[in-house]
């Protein structure tokens, strides 16, 4: 490497200084700057952060409220609404959008008068009487709407830290953008009138938060069974492990349904439900990251480190929490990333079968579970709107963990 | 006392492997090992089934409340003392230790699994077939994983680090032409299969399901959910024409949905293990020196990586079908499937069917621990290094 820069001969910094700078770098610099020269994992990793923002501060950037309260009754089942900058009128620097009206739909009504039944049998089997060809909308030309930026609209915390106990609730009413009257449905409405885009922006961050706090209960209990079981060894190890073993080779989805199920029992508010199932997806999955742990922790603890801090008197907790794991911390962090992607896919399959979180919450699980109606399959396509992005979250979560698993590999170089 | 003799079949096929291993383990260190391996099984086993028995009993409602409602349609009118009698009976108001105490001594002397209280019949009559359709269904799909993710992995994990263009002076136009050929196709497949691979990561199976369903909506066609057409239901598979072919080629135009659906997100697991597991291989001393003597090309690969990297991947065996059975029954219910694993989330979330669903869960579980307690030893037996590790502790 220096013989090559050497050969470079450019204007650069002194060998000597860069490579001190690199064999005295901390375990997580060193995953930084390998992590930087990942493309994919950079790329991914910028789109993620889009989306959490989106999903974060979804209340600004979401054009509708996505509660039942921003329903819109008039456009309910109504298609995407197109935004142009010109039409036949002529050319517009502000983008617009159409007035939707619903079509009054023409019944011929005067042959059933006649008492004919046939015309009865023909009318009811042409589907006139469907809720989805009653939902007919047509877009006045004449009448546009204009989009309008930062306008002021339902009221909304930005930032609400009351859950945390503290008394710090950041109301603001302003939104990204909005129409001047009525209300615009960039990605259609459901049956209810409720807009996709709104549900879906604030989806995200209802899932994200479930993942993040299923793996910080996770974590926790990989570092108390690895922990323990690793520190201590021999018959604590034994049984511990084969109480780790047993849980691993149960099917795990079953098992939360099963507890799903007894907490649906219970009289719970839709944010004790919400919690519940994410301590739950987070204390049965300690299994894999728990064994790790424990081998780490198994060959490490005869180290002369460990000695000393026992001559020194240090009790075994201690010795556990400050000297052991966080000689194993780069590891942890980045399993736990690359594990992102995976409890949000068991949160999402509990609420696809109907059993995590429910209708008016907005999860994406809960979203994706409308996916299964052939109703929406065929008449109301705009409704996978957020299969899309669950798709590309999970696909952006997947990508940034396995660029950080290869920077975090300490024979990376080698290859 | 050959009654007792026949019921209790399962008990002593358990005794007696134990005895023979005891015994071999006296004089042999490998069957040492195989020993304590079985009886870690056994443990095991016993740990899993007081954790299913247990969680079973979360669920609510138990099997006298449902007798009584189901007497109660019947137009009989049922006081609490009849609840409480029928409790007793059914032997509901023992404590938990001594129902899971008889409920194991059931299993391994009869091998009866229990009473299903909403089929009203036994759980062995009510799995029967099904628990060995569901068997297949992720048998194939383990086969299916692992027959697309070890090729195409070790493909991938050999493309790594290589050019798109063969640049070699040493080699005549031709053959750079032809060379450059063979990477770029090569290249392209890597490509293309790392790409379906982090779909298969990204989109969970019962999406993928619902996409395909919804292909066959666009191109109104049928839809092959189910297991046979209509037509072919009730028609038998020998009847006096011989077997019947139609019946066949209609159940392998149905069966390829759900085992492509779940074999789908464990090929994309796999061929990512694969992968890293040869690059992690391909990067050691013995690779090199190895490639110094001369040995080339496949050689080099199959002899050296590609056989060092196998152990681990025949390892996971029993995990991967634990983890394509989890997968199972959100599939079975999108595709309208009626195996066991349809049986399981019917029993857990409609019927709240205790027994039925705890049998099925220990079955599984059974399954698994004797997956992975055959590819340990199997291992044991035939990799030196395993061996060694195993051994020297």
């Amino acid at each position: 490497m220096q013989a090559f820069l050497a050969r470079l001969g450019r204007n650069r910094k002194p060998a000597d200084s860069e490579n001190d700078a690199y064999y005295t770098a901390g375990q997580l610099a060193l995953i930084k700057a390998r992590f930087r020269h990942k493309t994919s994992g950079m790329v991914a990793g910028c789109i993620l952060a889009t989306f959490i923002l989106l999903g974060f501060f979804a209340s600004f950037f979401a054009p509708v409220d996505p509660t039942i309260r921003g329903a819109d009754a008039e456009y309910r089942r109504g298609a995407p609404q197109l935004v142009y900058f010109w039409d036949e009128n002529g050319f517009s620097w502000r983008p617009f959008t159409y007035t939707y009206s619903k079509e009054k739909k023409q019944l011929d009504l005067k042959a059933l008068a006649g008492g004919d039944l046939n015309a009865l049998d023909a009318l009811t089997s042409s589907g006139a009487l469907s809720s989805s060809s009653q939902n007919k909308f047509t877009e006045d030309r004449q009448q546009r709407r204009y989009l309008q930026f930062f306008v002021k609209g339902w009221e909304y915390s930005l930032i609400d830290l009351s859950v945390a106990g503290l008394n710090l609730d950041l109301r603001w009413d302003r939104h990204l953008f909005g129409v001047e009257q009525g209300q615009i449905h960039l990605m259609g409405t459901d049956e209810d009138g409720k807009d996709v885009l709104s549900r879906t922006l604030h989806a995200i961050w209802i899932t994200v938060s479930i993942a993040i706090v299923a793996l910080i209960v996770k974590l926790f209990t990989s570092l108390l069974v690895g922990g323990v079981s690793g520190y201590f060894g021999g018959r604590i190890d034994s049984v511990l492990m084969s109480i780790t073993e047993a849980v691993r080779v149960i099917p795990s989805i079953p098992v939360y349904l099963a507890c799903a199920v007894a907490l649906s029992q219970m009289d719970l508010t839709s944010v004790q439900r919400y919690f519940a199932i994410a301590v739950l997806i987070g204390a049965l999955d300690f299994a894999t990251l728990g064994r790790r742990l424990r081998t780490h922790i198994l060959m490490e603890r005869n180290q002369d480190y460990v000695l000393a801090a026992q001559l020194c008197g240090s009790s075994s907790s201690r010795i556990i929490w400050r000297h052991l794991i966080p000689s194993f911390t780069s590891y942890i962090i980045v399993d736990t990333l690359i594990n992102f992607p995976y409890v949000i896919l068991a949160e999402t399959s509990l609420s696809f079968l109907g059993l995590g979180l429910t209708e008016p919450v907005n999860s994406l699980g809960v979203l994706l579970q409308k996916a299964q109606d052939p109703d929406i399959q065929q008449n109301m396509i705009w409704q996978f709107f957020p299969v899309v992005v669950f798709v590309a979250l999970i696909m952006a979560f997947v990508f940034v963990g396995d660029a950080l698993r290869d920077a975090a590999d300490p024979y990376a170089e080698k290859k | 006392m050959t009654d007792f003799l026949a019921n209790t079949w399962l008990l002593w096929i358990l005794l007696s492997v134990a005895a023979v291993l005891f015994w071999r383990s006296r004089s042999s260190q490998y069957f040492q090992y195989v020993f304590n391996r079985y009886l870690l099984a056994l443990l095991t086993l016993l740990i899993v089934s007081g954790i299913v028995f247990s969680l079973m009993e979360v669920l609510p409602g138990d099997c006298a409340e449902k007798y009584i409602a189901y007497k109660n349609t019947q137009g009989e009118t049922i006081t609490q003392a009849d609840i409480d009698a029928e409790r007793a009976r059914m032997g509901l108001d023992r404590s938990l230790a001594v129902r899971w105490g008889s409920w194991v001594t059931d299993l391994t002397l009869r091998g009866d699994l229990g009473f299903s209280c909403a089929k009203r019949q036994s759980v062995n009559l009510a799995l029967g077939e099904r628990f060995w359709m569901s068997l297949g269904f992720c048998l194939a799909g383990l086969l299916f994983a692992y027959l697309i993710a070890v090729p195409f992995g070790i493909l991938s994990a050999y493309m790594i680090n290589k050019p798109w263009v063969d640049t070699n002076p040493q080699h005549s136009p031709r053959e750079r032409a032809f060379n450059t050929l063979g990477l770029v196709v090569n290249k392209v497949l890597d490509l293309v299969l790392r790409v379906v691979s982090y779909l298969g990561l990204a989109l969970p199976n019962f999406l993928l399901a619902l996409t395909i369903i919804l292909l066959y909506v666009f191109a109104g066609e049928p839809m092959p959910t189910g297991l046979y057409s209509e037509q072919w239901r009730t028609v038998p598979w020998f009847s006096d024409e011989g077997f019947s072919f139609g019946k066949l080629n209609d159940f392998l135009g149905h069966i390829w949905l759900p085992i492509f659906v779940i074999g789908w997100s464990a090929t994309a697991l796999q061929l990512q293990t694969v992968r890293a597991l040869v690059v992690d291989e391909s990067n050691k001393l013995y690779v090199d020196a190895a490639r110094a003597r001369g040995v080339q090309g496949v050689a080099l690969w199959a002899g050296y990586p590609v056989r060092h990297s196998i152990s681990p991947l025949f390892n996971s065996v029993g995990f991967d079908f634990q983890r394509i059975f989890n997968d199972l029954p959100i599939v079975a219910m999108v595709i309208g499937l009626t195996d066991a694993a349809a049986l399981l989330i019917e029993a857990l979330s409609m019927t709240n069917d205790q027994e039925l669903a705890a049998a099925i869960l220990f079955l599984v579980a059974l399954v698994v621990i004797s997956m992975n307690f055959v590819t340990d030893i199997v291992l044991a037996a035939i990799d030196p290094r395993v061996r060694k590790s195993v051994l020297g502790s």
